[in-house]
């Protein structure tokens, strides 16, 4: 069960139908007791009516005077009661005609008992002692069965209509508490990079509710300040390095300007401009990085059909390639809509793709495979260079880890294109892994993003300019 | 033409300063907001060159001010903030360009112009360069009177050599303009459609059409 509120309702509903269940059963016992305590005054107030009949002097009574006066007092009875006397030594001396000749069976030490007794059913039997007889008169206990099935059968109906009303009301309580966490939640999920100062309002009852609000309110005030941290380093780095850097630049070419350098100074101040350079993209890709994993980067998020993005990056790629000598081969199944951003995804693409063009072997050829199905949009880059062993494709999206075909060569990477791919893939709810090529050789890096195929209605976005936070 | 640099960096600005008087601007520095306002209500400026970390306020707010009481001189920010965001942000407060740092002086001086073209609204729709011509409306290439058949990509690329004939462009204006991507990444194709441009145009006097300028970018000769 999914929600809080339903389940306390059905655990309310059950507890309340439960209770009423068990004190109906209880009063079911009570009152069976209570009816059969009735049957027994029947019984004892029909033996006093006989032992009143036959008179003080009974014992001087022969049976057969006996047998008339209690049958004249009984018979009228006889529907009611069965009766039975029997004297010691001297055998029955009376049977109720309703009784046809047997005899009410004795269960021996008790007075009182419950018995089946043929056509007449479940008759509830009391033994009196009247020396030197033993008088024993029992009633039939159908009508006591009627009541207590009725008895049972109302409280069946109760108990369904307690149930029933049991969880609405359960659900109408639920809902009533759980107000204000539904309140909490909307905010919470509100809160995002860009309004991080919001809080959720918290309610003027000291209870749970307010306690959670305030616990909440706290952790966002911690997030918050971690999150303006990164972004307050980030600009302090940016600031920090890069006036210098351009003081570097500008003094390196004014002196390149001067015309005073000859031959090795230029290139030493060739170079220097060169590193300015690398430093400078190292800095942007670490910054880069560090809002990353910070969430700190606001991507401008819309739906496209990738074969737009695709196409118009093959004819980069396939430049790209054939001027390595490379052959590049594209191919995009199936059409749907993706959410991203166009230039980021660009950007990892060129990186997949310069990654295969320079781990390829002379004449190899590179293939970058996209295709839409039911949710998901996955492009997958493969080359047939030497490939990764499968212990390290996870660690080829790791800071500074170069591939080992990159250290061969003479291009030489930052060593952060991949963690930045890595990134941005994670800004985009998707992932990105590494994969053994179809060939022997080869490595195939793709990656998924969630997706829409065609012909489904797609929701509106909530927000075009959408905060991954 | 007169250029205000406000630039709190002492040695950057004296740099700016010298770098943009030997391309043949007057430029007036300030190091700070207030010391800008001040030059700004004095005397009018062609263009300004707005850093925005100062002293006593920032650079955004100091622009909001300017477009908010009138002043519309076109304004490149210069800033070490790179993100996109904070691009938007300057473009959205009414800069007219964003420049990060570190910077080549000749992409600010590229810039500058561009900026300076664009206001004065005239815009040439064909440009002729060594034997070379191209006709911005119906998209054709000739050289030496022969048609040069170009891929769109190559004729974006192109075509802002022939703006700039003569002046070094840097890598990552070129990449910023045909890629709209102001990052490096797209530096090794670059390379590769550079090489390709140059293989369709071979000049005949020997002087190869494109430099190469180490660490900077190109230049159309």
């Amino acid at each position: 069960m999914k929600s809080i509120g339903a389940r306390l309702a059905l655990w309310y509903a059950a507890a309340a139908t439960a209770t009423l269940a068990v004190l109906f059963v209880a009063g079911y016992y009570l009152l069976e007791s209570y009816l059969i305590h009735g049957l027994d005054l029947l019984n004892e107030s029909e033996f006093n009516q006989i032992k009143a009949h036959l008179g003080p002097d009974y014992q001087a009574l022969s049976p057969a005077v006996i047998n008339d006066r209690i049958r004249e007092t009984t018979e009228f009875a006889s529907v009611l009661f069965y009766i039975n006397i029997h004297g010691r030594d001297i055998g029955t001396i009376f049977y109720s005609s309703n009784l046809r000749g047997a005899e009410i069976p004795d269960i021996k030490g008790k007075r009182k008992y419950d018995i089946e007794f043929g056509t007449a059913g479940l008759l509830r039997v009391a033994e009196f002692i009247l020396p030197p007889y033993d008088v024993i008169i029992a009633t039939p206990e159908k009508q006591l069965e009627g009541v207590m099935e009725g008895y049972a059968e109302v409280c069946a109906a109760l108990l369904a209509i307690m149930l029933g009303l049991s969880v609405a009301i359960g659900f109408g309580l639920s809902r009533v508490a759980l107000q204000p966490v539904r309140l909490i939640r909307e905010t919470a999920s509100r809160i995002g990079a860009n309004n991080l100062n919001e809080r959720i309002p918290v309610p003027s009852s000291n209870d749970e509710i307010s306690h959670l609000a305030l616990l909440l309110n706290a952790m966002f005030d911690r997030l918050e300040t971690s999150f303006k941290h990164v972004q307050r380093f980030a600009a302090d780095a940016s600031h920090e390095l890069k006036t210098p850097l351009s003081l570097i630049r500008l003094h390196a070419e004014k002196l390149l300007a001067s015309g005073s350098l000859r031959g090795e100074g230029e290139e030493e101040i060739l170079t220097v401009l060169e590193e300015v350079t690398r430093l400078n993209s190292t800095i942007d890709e670490l910054l880069f990085l560090s809002r990353a994993e910070g969430r700190s980067i606001t991507l401008d998020l819309a739906r496209h059909d990738p074969a737009a993005l695709l196409a118009n990056f093959s004819i980069d790629a396939q430049v790209l390639a054939e001027s390595r000598g490379l052959h590049f081969s594209y191919s995009h199944e199936g059409s749907g809509n993706a959410i991203y951003e166009p230039r980021w995804l660009r950007r990892v693409l060129l990186n997949l793709v310069s990654n295969a063009v320079n781990a390829s072997p002379p004449g190899g050829r590179i293939r970058m495979r996209s295709s839409i199905t039911e949710s998901l949009w996955r492009v997958s880059l493969e080359d047939e260079g030497p490939g990764v062993p499968a212990a390290d494709r996870k660690r080829i999206f790791d800071r500074f880890v170069r591939l080992q075909s990159d250290s061969g060569a003479g291009h030489q990477g930052s060593g952060l294109g991949l963690a930045i791919c890595r990134g941005i893939i994670e800004l985009h709810h998707g992932q990105l892994y590494a994969e053994a090529g179809t060939g022997e050789r080869g490595l195939r890096v793709v990656f998924e993003l969630p997706a829409q195929p065609a012909g489904v209605q797609a929701a509106p976005l909530q927000n075009p300019i959408e905060t991954v936070a | 033409m007169k250029i205000l640099v406000v630039e709190d960096q002492r040695r950057l600005g004296v740099l700016l300063k010298q770098g943009l008087t030997e391309a043949g601007y007057t430029v007036s520095h300030a190091g700070s907001c207030s010391a800008a306002r001040d030059a700004l209500c004095e005397s009018s400026y062609g263009a300004i060159v707005l850093d925005l970390g100062l002293p006593d306020g920032d650079g955004i707010e100091l622009l909001q001010q300017w477009r908010k009481s009138g002043f519309n001189e076109p304004v490149i920010i210069l800033s070490a903030r790179d993100t996109l965001q904070d691009r938007i942000k300057g473009l959205d407060v009414g800069a007219d360009d964003y420049l990060p740092k570190p910077f080549s002086m000749q992409e600010l001086l590229a810039r500058l112009r561009s900026l300076l073209r664009r206001q004065s609204s005239v815009k040439d729709t064909v440009l002729e360069h060594r034997g070379i011509r191209v006709d911005l409306v119906g998209r054709t290439v000739h050289f030496n009177g022969a048609p040069v058949d170009l891929t769109s990509r190559e004729f974006a690329l192109f075509e802002i050599f022939m703006q700039n004939a003569g002046r070094i462009l840097t890598r990552s204006l070129i990449c910023e303009t045909v890629w709209s991507s102001p990052y490096e990444v797209d530096a090794n194709l670059l390379d590769v459609y550079m090489s390709k441009l140059r293989a369709k145009f071979e000049p005949t006097d020997g002087k190869p059409l494109f430099k190469t300028v180490r660490g900077v970018g190109y230049q159309l000769q």
